[in-house]
């Protein structure tokens, strides 16, 4: 009687286990790098805005406050978008028969908003509060990194919940005075760890990793 | 919104197709995670807006009207769009709470069956088109210059500006007629002026067949002060008494201490005896506790008052003449003018209306608001007679019954959208403002009436017109303040002298042959006459006693039932000469017998959709205009059987008693009993204070009081405006789906001659041991330092093991993506604070934790930490009696923690041992000790 397998089946049913194996073992690990990436995350994104808006003007060469476009980031939880309106008031002067603009005067002309592209986009699921991280001593720098270099906006940190998770269980490395919110490239002095324990004191910041935090 | 799922249902499926079905959706379901979130934009405004910032909610003071008597409220608006509805603090008709109704009116505003487009007969049109043939010159020419064919049906209003501009179309056609329908408005007294009680002065107070605390004008404030006094803070404090006579069973039944099931052809002959017994003690009256009553109210003179609202107009009189008696009349009972119009206008009574339809004298019939094709009679046969009228017009929210028999419709704006003015029951003008411009192409009466009489301008204008004429506003800065406070002060009318001076005629107790039943047609607290019955989240309410959502029923007797051979859901004919109606059965313990109740408001016919086919039409069966009863009906087994989507289905405590319940007097003889502390709690482990892991500044805890809690409902409706509640619909209902956060529990007892119904607000108990938590394979529920139960909902699996471990049942799944077909304007009601829960995931109550972290994000901007009493969940906020107190259990002063300490604190279900954060005081009745049975 012939042999019922082949002389190679045995060879087959170990790769084949191998295989199972390698599936089971790596697919979710390749799936959890993979929500980790820069692609999965958006983190460095080229978002392409209607108007190519420099934050390396406004921000760095004219030193205009933050908050005088993202005005609400102090006060609610949207940092905000400025209304066409907070753009023509400088533009009315300066620029204002450039190309680039057009977008902005077509916008003030016919009452139809701007449609700029979000760049740091969080889960439906997911409360930030720009005011209150402000209140703490986050500054901008801290999650946004240098806008003031940025010709394009884009995605600086990853914005994972482990990324957030990671200054929420030890936030004192993260505070600066509130002089320096909105200064770019601020760097901490020298006696930080004097300066990291008086704001966690001064701004009453406590390690709040409670689900309810973010998710509501 | 709709009750059926067919499209998710099991269908016929093979075993291999199941688990292919199965397999991929457990590989797909792992990468639903992994997907990037979808590309969004970020629309700034154009202009400056530096009133209104994106993620600060707004508030505007503005009124709503039922029947033509306003509510003060204040609504919620997050960018524009009016999301909640609060009460407003300075309105004499709030007091800051509000009821079901006005809870869900956001619901309404958003409702995609409202009417959208004008049309003159079935071609659309503009409204501006309809208007040119209301101009007075065009409208001339059809009815003549007197305008002798013109008529004018109008629902019941307060509103000057309405008033003053019915005024001037009266002016440009003299010969019109105004007339004005409600079923249930204080108009249908037929008189100039209307009952006011003051309920707060009152230690003893008797209900005659009037649900004072839950329907009708300033039914917030009547519950407020009767609470108040009700609220006893220890066993030594004073405590109202309420007796209650009433055929059905309401919510003033449940909170009485005495509470009488009579059924209404015996209701005269009680208050009679009443009366003689009040006026003669030495009276010898049948039965013996009309005897105990009287006494009851001479021993309080002149803090005692007889409530006959909403009985017959000859039992009112009756009613009046025991409050002259008995001290109270201009103390605690007094009449005052109906706030509705009628001074500078004249209101012509209803039944011309119907007499001129008869005698074909109508031409031109502009119906404004409400819907008579549907609430009347169906025996005066309005809806044809308004079909033989040549050219019939209606403004209305929706192309229901009445616009079914008109030639033109427009639409009418919600109040949400509206500029106008209106009156609270006492007078107090309130100015209504609008918080988002029209939906869609529709009008308010003002602008209907003001293009009927000539003039132009909006409805606005018009408004700061009429104001600046009546003086009541005539500067800015008070026009300004009207706006902000929501009333304007000092506006209420003052109290009429006497009682209406010509009485109704004393007409004999009615006497139905033996053997027949008295029906009665009672106002719906939730739909009200049928206004609000396409509104899902009042379809979904269960009611006080029944529990019954999304219908209506005979209810009746255990008795009655049993005499006609009815079980629940069996069908039942009545039938009184030419007239029959088929209604499904429901036994109410309770209930008078040879008595049934139907609710009206159901059974509609138009194109509402959710309205549609719900319940029966009870107006189809009443024998006349007004009628809130009928004897002599016969009542047999017959008809279809019907399956009732009852949200509670058990009836009694059995022996856990989570209702704790004491009279007065055992809780003064005895106060430690009724109540259970803490410590005596037994547990093997020792008690860790503050618990492990609960460290937080604030510890947040509730406590309710079932003294005062009287079942409205408006907490339930509030919980899921607040917290994007889905509506599942009458067959998710029977299948005990439903997804309320919070529900009324009700528990029948039995006691010699009576029964008593024993309410309890249940929601998640915030155990601070809890059960859910051990149970959850995944930690989506977790607890919060600051001790809440937290749900997290991405990260629930939706094992239901949670559900499972839950002693009180308050665990809600999501068996379906309930919010994946609702319309581009539902969408808009929901909270923008609050997760939107998918399909598969559990929820349940968070104690408003959005409004806590809220709070607690303010308060750090200001530099400080925020106090429990700042917060209030959006239960307690609306709640008419303030049963409900939320709190930190740190805050040792407060309200909250006051209430706890009371000896009458206890836990539900203690003895497992899960420490709850919700405690509730029991129910203290203060019972007649001369009145041995009855309850």
């Amino acid at each position: 009687m012939p042999a019922l397998f082949p002389w190679w089946a045995n060879s087959v049913a170990r790769a084949s286990l191998l295989v199972l194996v390698i599936i089971v073992v790596g697919v979710p690990i390749a799936l959890m790098v993979w929500v980790r990436t820069s692609f999965a995350t958006g983190q460095h994104a080229n978002v392409k805005q209607p108007i190519a808006f420099d934050h390396r003007v406004h921000a760095h060469a004219l030193r205009i406050d933050c908050r005088f476009c993202h005005s609400s980031a102090a006060i609610a939880a949207p940092a905000g978008l400025p209304p066409t309106a907070a753009c023509v008031g400088c533009h009315t002067t300066a620029l204002n028969e450039s190309n680039t603009l057009a977008p902005v005067r077509a916008s003030l002309s016919t009452g139809k908003p701007i449609e700029w592209r979000r760049v740091n986009a969080l889960p439906d699921f997911v409360f930030f509060d720009h005011s209150v991280h402000l209140a703490k001593g986050v500054g901008c720098e801290t999650c946004h990194g240098r806008v003031d270099q940025m010709a394009q906006v884009s995605q600086a940190q990853p914005l994972t919940m482990g990324w957030c998770l990671s200054c929420h269980r030890d936030p004192a490395p993260h505070l600066r005075p509130e002089s320096a919110i909105t200064t770019m490239g601020w760097s901490a002095p020298v006696d930080a760890a004097a300066l990291a324990e008086r704001l966690m004191r001064t701004n009453r910041v406590q390690s709040r990793t409670t689900c309810t935090t973010c998710h509501r | 919104m709709s009750d059926d799922h067919d499209h998710e249902s099991p269908s016929a499926m093979d075993r291999r197709e199941f688990l292919r079905l199965a397999g991929a959706s457990i590989a797909l379901a792992g990468l639903d995670g992994c997907t990037r979130l979808p590309a969004e934009n970020i629309l700034p405004y154009v202009d400056n807006r530096p009133e209104l910032t994106p993620g600060l909610a707004q508030y505007y003071a503005t009124a709503m009207c039922v029947d033509g008597c306003a509510t003060g409220l204040l609504a919620v608006s997050h960018v524009g769009r009016p999301t909640k509805i609060e009460g407003n603090p300075d309105h004499p008709a709030s007091l800051g709470a509000s009821g079901a109704i006005e809870q869900a009116s956001v619901l309404q505003l958003y409702d995609p069956d409202r009417a959208q487009a004008a049309r003159i007969g079935s071609a659309r049109t503009e409204w501006s088109a309809v208007a040119a043939t209301l101009a007075p010159s065009a409208l001339q020419s059809r009815v003549g210059a007197s305008g002798k064919g013109l008529r004018l049906l109008i629902e019941p209003t307060s509103s000057p500006l309405d008033e003053a501009l019915l005024a001037r179309v009266l002016g440009a056609h003299p010969d019109a007629a105004v007339h004005m329908y409600a079923p249930f408005s204080a108009e249908r007294a037929g008189n100039d002026l209307v009952p006011h009680y003051e309920v707060g002065l009152a230690d003893v107070i008797v209900s005659i067949d009037s649900d004072f605390l839950s329907t009708g004008p300033f039914n917030l404030r009547y519950a407020r002060k009767f609470a108040d006094n009700r609220r006893i803070a220890g066993p030594s404090n004073p405590m109202n008494r309420l007796y209650v006579i009433e055929p059905g069973f309401t919510s003033t039944g449940v909170a009485a201490d005495h509470r009488f099931a009579v059924r209404p052809r015996d209701i005269p002959t009680i208050a009679q005896a009443l009366l003689a017994s009040v006026k003669d003690p030495n009276t010898r009256s049948t039965p013996a506790w009309v005897g105990a009553i009287a006494r009851d109210l001479t021993a309080h003179r002149g803090r005692s008052v007889v409530i006959a609202r909403d009985a017959s107009p000859a039992v009112r009189a009756i009613a009046d003449d025991i409050n002259e008696a008995i001290g109270a009349l201009g103390h605690t009972a007094w009449y005052a003018p109906t706030p509705l119009i009628g001074r500078s206008v004249r209101i012509s009574p209803f039944t011309e209306l119907v007499d001129a339809l008869r005698s074909r004298a109508v031409d031109t019939l502009v119906i404004v608001g409400g819907n008579p094709s549907y609430t009347t009679p169906a025996s005066l046969g309005l809806s044809s007679l308004i079909r033989s009228v040549p050219n019939a017009g209606y403004l209305g929210l929706y192309e229901n019954e009445t616009a079914r028999d008109v030639r033109w419709f427009v639409p009418m704006s919600h109040y949400l959208e509206s500029w106008g003015d209106a009156r609270a029951y006492d007078g107090t003008l309130s100015i209504v403002q609008p918080l988002v411009n029209p939906l869609y192409a529709s009008i308010t009466p003002a602008d209907l009436y003001a293009t009927m009489s000539g003039q132009s301008g909006t409805a606005y204008e018009l408004l700061r017109a009429s104001w600046a004429q009546s003086g009541t506003g005539n500067t800015p800065d008070a026009w300004t303040e009207a706006l902000k406070r929501g009333v304007v002060a000092g506006s209420a009318y003052t109290p009429a002298p006497a009682r209406p001076s010509a009485s109704p005629p004393r007409a004999a107790a009615p006497t139905g042959a033996t053997g027949t039943i008295d029906v009665v047609f009672a106002e719906d607290p939730k739909v009200h006459d049928g206004a609000f019955s396409n509104n899902a989240w009042l379809q979904e309410l269960p009611s006080t006693i029944t529990q019954l959502t999304w219908g209506n029923a005979a209810l009746m007797s255990p008795a009655t039932a049993h005499r006609i051979g009815v079980a629940n859901g069996d069908g039942v004919k009545l039938s009184a000469g030419e007239r029959r109606l088929e209604v499904p059965t429901l036994i109410v313990p309770g209930h008078a017998d040879d008595a049934v109740t139907i609710h009206c408001g159901y059974g509609r016919i138009g194109a509402e959709s959710v309205a549609r086919n719900v319940g029966v039409n009870a107006f189809a069966f009443a024998p006349a205009l007004f009628a809130t009863d009928e004897s002599g009906v016969s009542v047999a087994h017959g008809g279809a059987r019907s399956t009732l989507a009852i949200a509670q289905t058990q009836p009694m405590m059995e022996n856990s008693q989570p209702v704790r319940t004491a009279t007065l007097a055992e809780y003064r003889a005895s106060p430690t009993t009724v109540g259970i502390r803490p410590e005596r709690v037994l547990s093997l482990y020792p008690e860790p204070a503050p618990p492990v892991g609960m460290h937080g500044p604030n510890q947040w805890a509730m406590t309710i009081d079932l003294a005062t809690c009287i079942g409205c409902g408006a907490c339930v409706v509030a919980c899921q405006a607040e917290n994007n509640i889905p509506v599942v619909g009458a067959s998710e209902v029977h299948n005990a789906r439903i997804m309320h956060w919070i529900r009324i529990d009700r528990y029948f007892g039995e006691h010699e001659a009576a029964v008593d119904a024993l309410l309890q607000p249940m929601l998640c108990q915030h155990c601070e041991k809890a059960p859910c938590e051990y149970v959850c394979p995944v930690e989506a529920t977790v607890h919060s330092p600051d001790g809440l139960n937290e749900m997290v909902y991405n990260r629930c699996v939706g094992t239901r093991f949670c559900s499972n471990n839950c002693p009180y049942k308050v665990r809600r799944f999501n068996w379906f993506d309930f919010n994946k077909d609702l319309s581009e304007t539902e969408l808009m009601v929901k909270n923008p604070n609050v997760t939107v829960r998918e399909r598969g995931v559990m929820e349940k109550c968070s104690f408003c934790v959005q409004r806590i972290r809220e709070s607690e994000i303010a308060a750090a901007r200001d530099g400080r930490e925020v106090r429990g009493s700042e917060i209030q969940t959006a239960c307690q906020q609306s709640c008419p009696t303030n049963a409900i107190v939320f709190g930190s259990l740190s805050e040792a002063d407060s309200e909250m923690v006051r209430r706890r300490q009371q000896p009458r604190a206890y836990s539900v279900l203690h003895d497992l041992g899960t420490r709850p954060r919700v405690q509730y005081l029991a129910r203290i009745r203060n019972t007649n000790p001369d009145i041995s049975n009855g309850v």
